[in-house]
């Protein structure tokens, strides 16, 4: 049951953009697609919502295949956008309507997110003295709450499956803040989450599972903890107060970045890490971080990417 | 909440219908619109102004100055039942004595009746008071009454009996019918100018209803692309249904028009002919669109007729209006896509204009049921006996399974080019890439992200 994604494959001519990418939800959680630009990852997000006719694969939901009838899809897109003469009001009120929402119910929910985004005064704006106001217009809303409103709308239907496509693209660290909690309020209410972001902390904060793909193939795939376990701790920072270069290097350790006696290293594993602070500590210099860990996804994303460029 | 795909069409029918009105553009134009439909007949009127004739007088004298040698009898002129009651008074031209007595009298009119300066025609002069209570309108009337009277006498002086004169005025009505339609005897058949003049003016009001809405129909159709709305709509709708909805509501809006104008017009002739005289605006039509309209015998069926039928053909427009909209991405797309829609209208528009000359059974035929030509030109064909009922209902038959398969082909065009973001695609690509989306289980396509 869940979501299941089946050797989906698309292609423009000759040339194949999405190359039988495979994956599954098996219960509710958060799924990361990532890949670099033309990757294939938002082609891939429009076949499983059947925008794009798929030239092989499918896409079931609780094992059958998924329709916009037997599944409830909130989707914000990469492209998003509002109609933008016509009121906000409205245009939540239609989306609404699309989806089945009643309007008694549509007003109820609208005004929840208004307060919950912080929107309220956009789309409820008081009146001052005798002067009757307007309903705002989606044109007379900056960017930043224009992309609350857009929110709005992929949540309005209270969806199963929501499908976020850079979510906190263009947002201010205020309003990602408030973006991220309502995203881990979602999580919690047990939705099915498929995210596409190039913010790879915001990833690492989300989610459980992920695939890299990279010029329309999957590079990578799993359980992100399990594939981070994979990589072992080989990542070591050392900061100190004077130049470790060449003793950094004659530990056989090579150093990845080196500034202002601050280096990022590889190492081959734990042993190769204490020997070479057994030496510092023997040496008696002062070390301000010593800090073996696993590789961040920034970093197992850019090998990985970075490996298939040079292929 | 799950979407029901039915329904949307009407939440997009109610939607498009409801922000086009909002429009405070909009409102104004429909109101100017009303009033300028209700001013209509009146305006006619006083820009007619004298050349209108009254339905009733109120001259009661007539001082008339004949100075020909034809004696022009009294009750000529009273034989028309607006001056039933006018005495006649023979009187000199000297200007003096007629400007006396028509100050004296204020419900009188003088006429001087002579030969024109080239001694080749007659003239009729009327005269009214300074103060007179009669209007200009009347006296004009009055000097067409004497140019029948003037007839008469002239027909009296060459001795012709009144059955001559009555023979000679006997109207005249032209027929032409095939040679079945002569031995069944029961059809009348219009002859060929009468043929192309209704051709015409109900292709030019297919062409006004089309045309009017093209432009709508292109707006709605770049809309989402333009705002970026179409991929958080895709999962509301299915495009073929938001499509429906669109055309369905800019057919609101044409027919929504054209009705309002009509309520005020009826609102207009009932103005008119509560303050005036009425019978201004069958000249007026014989004038402008040369035709009799006593001759055109216009029922409630035959406007229902008319009604679905011009639906019908601007159903065909409309999606095939679609069809192009959806291959626009951007508003300059627009100057090829009205070249498209334009090319598709003449079509029709000079196989309306020319079959009629030709005068063929298999001409006129064909034409009505090709729906190309048969939106133009099967409604009229049947009005002026060209092809039977059967055959009229036969092109009905056609353009209604015509408008079903274009709004399926719009449906598949639309959602095929939605999320298309480039340049204005050729016939040949389009027909490509539908070819290529035939093969895969939903027809779409696009860009690579």
């Amino acid at each position: 049951m869940g979501f299941v994604v089946t050797d989906l494959f698309k292609k423009y001519g000759e040339k194949v953009v999405v190359d039988h990418l495979s994956f599954e939800m098996r219960e509710p959680g958060v799924y990361a697609l990532l890949g670099t630009n033309g990757a294939g990852k938002t082609t891939s997000i429009r076949m499983i919502l059947n925008m794009l006719a798929k030239d092989g694969g499918t896409v079931q939901w609780n094992g059958e295949p998924l329709t916009l009838q037997n599944c409830n899809v909130g989707y914000l897109a990469e492209e998003r956008g509002l109609y933008p003469k016509n009121t906000l009001m409205d245009q939540l009120l239609y989306f609404s309507a699309l989806r089945g929402v009643p309007r008694a119910e549509a007003k109820k929910r609208i005004t929840y997110w208004a307060e919950r985004l912080e929107a309220t005064e956009y789309l409820f704006p008081k009146q001052e003295g005798k002067k009757k106001v307007k309903p705002m217009r989606a044109d007379q809303l900056s960017k930043g709450n224009q992309q609350k409103i857009q929110f709005m709308l992929s949540l309005l239907s209270d969806p199963e499956l929501l499908i976020l496509d850079e979510p906190l693209s263009g947002l201010d660290p205020v309003n990602t803040d408030l973006f991220k909690s309502i995203i881990h309020e979602e999580i919690d209410k047990g939705k099915y989450l498929i995210m596409s972001s190039h913010q790879m902390a915001t990833i690492e904060e989300f989610c459980t599972d992920l695939t890299i793909l990279n010029r329309s193939k999957t590079v990578l795939q799993g359980n992100l903890a399990e594939i981070k376990k994979s990589y072992g701790r080989i990542h070591l920072f050392i900061k100190a107060e004077q130049d470790l270069r060449e003793l950094i290097e004659q530990a056989g350790i090579t150093i990845l970045t080196d500034i202002g006696f601050s280096y990022q290293c590889r190492v081959t594993g734990e042993a190769q890490a204490n020997a070479l602070l057994k030496t510092l500590v023997e040496k008696g210099i002062t070390l301000i971080a010593f800090d073996l860990r696993e590789p961040s996804l920034h970093e197992i994303f850019v090998e990985k990417v970075g490996d298939a460029h040079e292929e | 909440m799950k979407n029901n795909q039915t329904s949307n069409v009407g939440t997009v029918f109610r939607y498009t219908v409801q922000q086009h009105y909002k429009t405070m553009s909009v409102k104004i134009f429909l109101i100017v619109l009303f009033v300028l439909s209700i001013a209509a007949i009146p305006l006619l009127r006083s820009l007619a102004g004298s050349d209108s004739e009254v339905s009733s007088s109120d001259i009661t004298k007539l001082r008339l100055c004949n100075q020909t040698e034809y004696a022009i009898s009294a009750d000529d002129i009273r034989a028309d039942e607006r001056y039933a009651d006018l005495e006649v008074i023979d009187g000199p031209a000297e200007k003096d004595a007629l400007r006396q007595y028509l100050h004296d009298n204020d419900t009188a009119a003088a006429a001087v009746i002579s030969m024109d300066e080239s001694g080749m025609g007659f003239k009729i002069e009327g005269y009214y008071g300074e103060d007179s209570k009669i209007s200009e309108n009347d006296a004009e009337t009055l000097t067409h009454v004497l140019e029948d009277a003037l007839h008469q006498a002239l027909l009296r002086t060459l001795e012709v009996t009144q059955e001559q004169i009555d023979t000679v005025n006997t109207k005249v009505f032209s027929t032409v019918a095939s040679v079945p339609d002569y031995l069944s005897g029961d059809k009348a058949v219009m002859d060929t100018s009468t043929h192309m003049i209704v051709n015409l003016y109900y292709s030019y009001a297919v062409m006004i209803v089309i045309a009017l809405a093209m432009s709508y129909i292109f707006q709605l159709c770049m809309e989402e692309k333009v705002s970026k709305l179409v991929e958080a709509l895709l999962v509301s709708v299915k495009p073929a249904a938001l499509l429906t909805g669109k055309i369905l509501a800019v057919t609101f809006f044409i027919f929504g028009g054209i009705a309002l104008i009509a309520v005020g017009l009826i609102i207009s002739y009932h103005i008119a002919k509560s303050t005036g005289d009425v019978s201004f605006i069958k000249d007026f039509f014989a004038n402008t669109f040369g035709m009799n309209p006593d001759a055109i015998h216009l029922g409630l069926k035959s406007w229902l007729m008319i009604a679905a039928c011009l639906l019908l053909a601007y159903f065909i427009g409309a999606f095939f209006s679609g069809i192009v909209g959806s291959c626009c991405s951007k508003t300059e797309d627009t100057q090829q896509a009205s070249i498209a829609v334009v090319v598709f209208l003449m079509i029709g528009y000079f196989t309306a204009s020319f079959t009629p000359a030709m005068e063929s059974d298999g001409v006129n035929y064909f034409v009505s049921l090709f729906p190309l030509t048969g939106m133009f030109t099967a409604l009229p064909n049947y009005l002026c006996g060209k092809i039977p009922l059967a055959v009229l209902l036969g092109s009905l038959a056609i353009q209604i399974v015509a408008v079903i398969l274009l709004a399926k082909l719009a449906g598949a065009v639309y959602r095929m080019m939605l999320l298309y973001s480039g340049g204005f695609p050729k016939p040949a690509q389009l027909i490509r890439m539908l070819r290529e989306n035939r093969g895969t289980a939903k027809p779409a396509a696009g860009k690579e992200d």
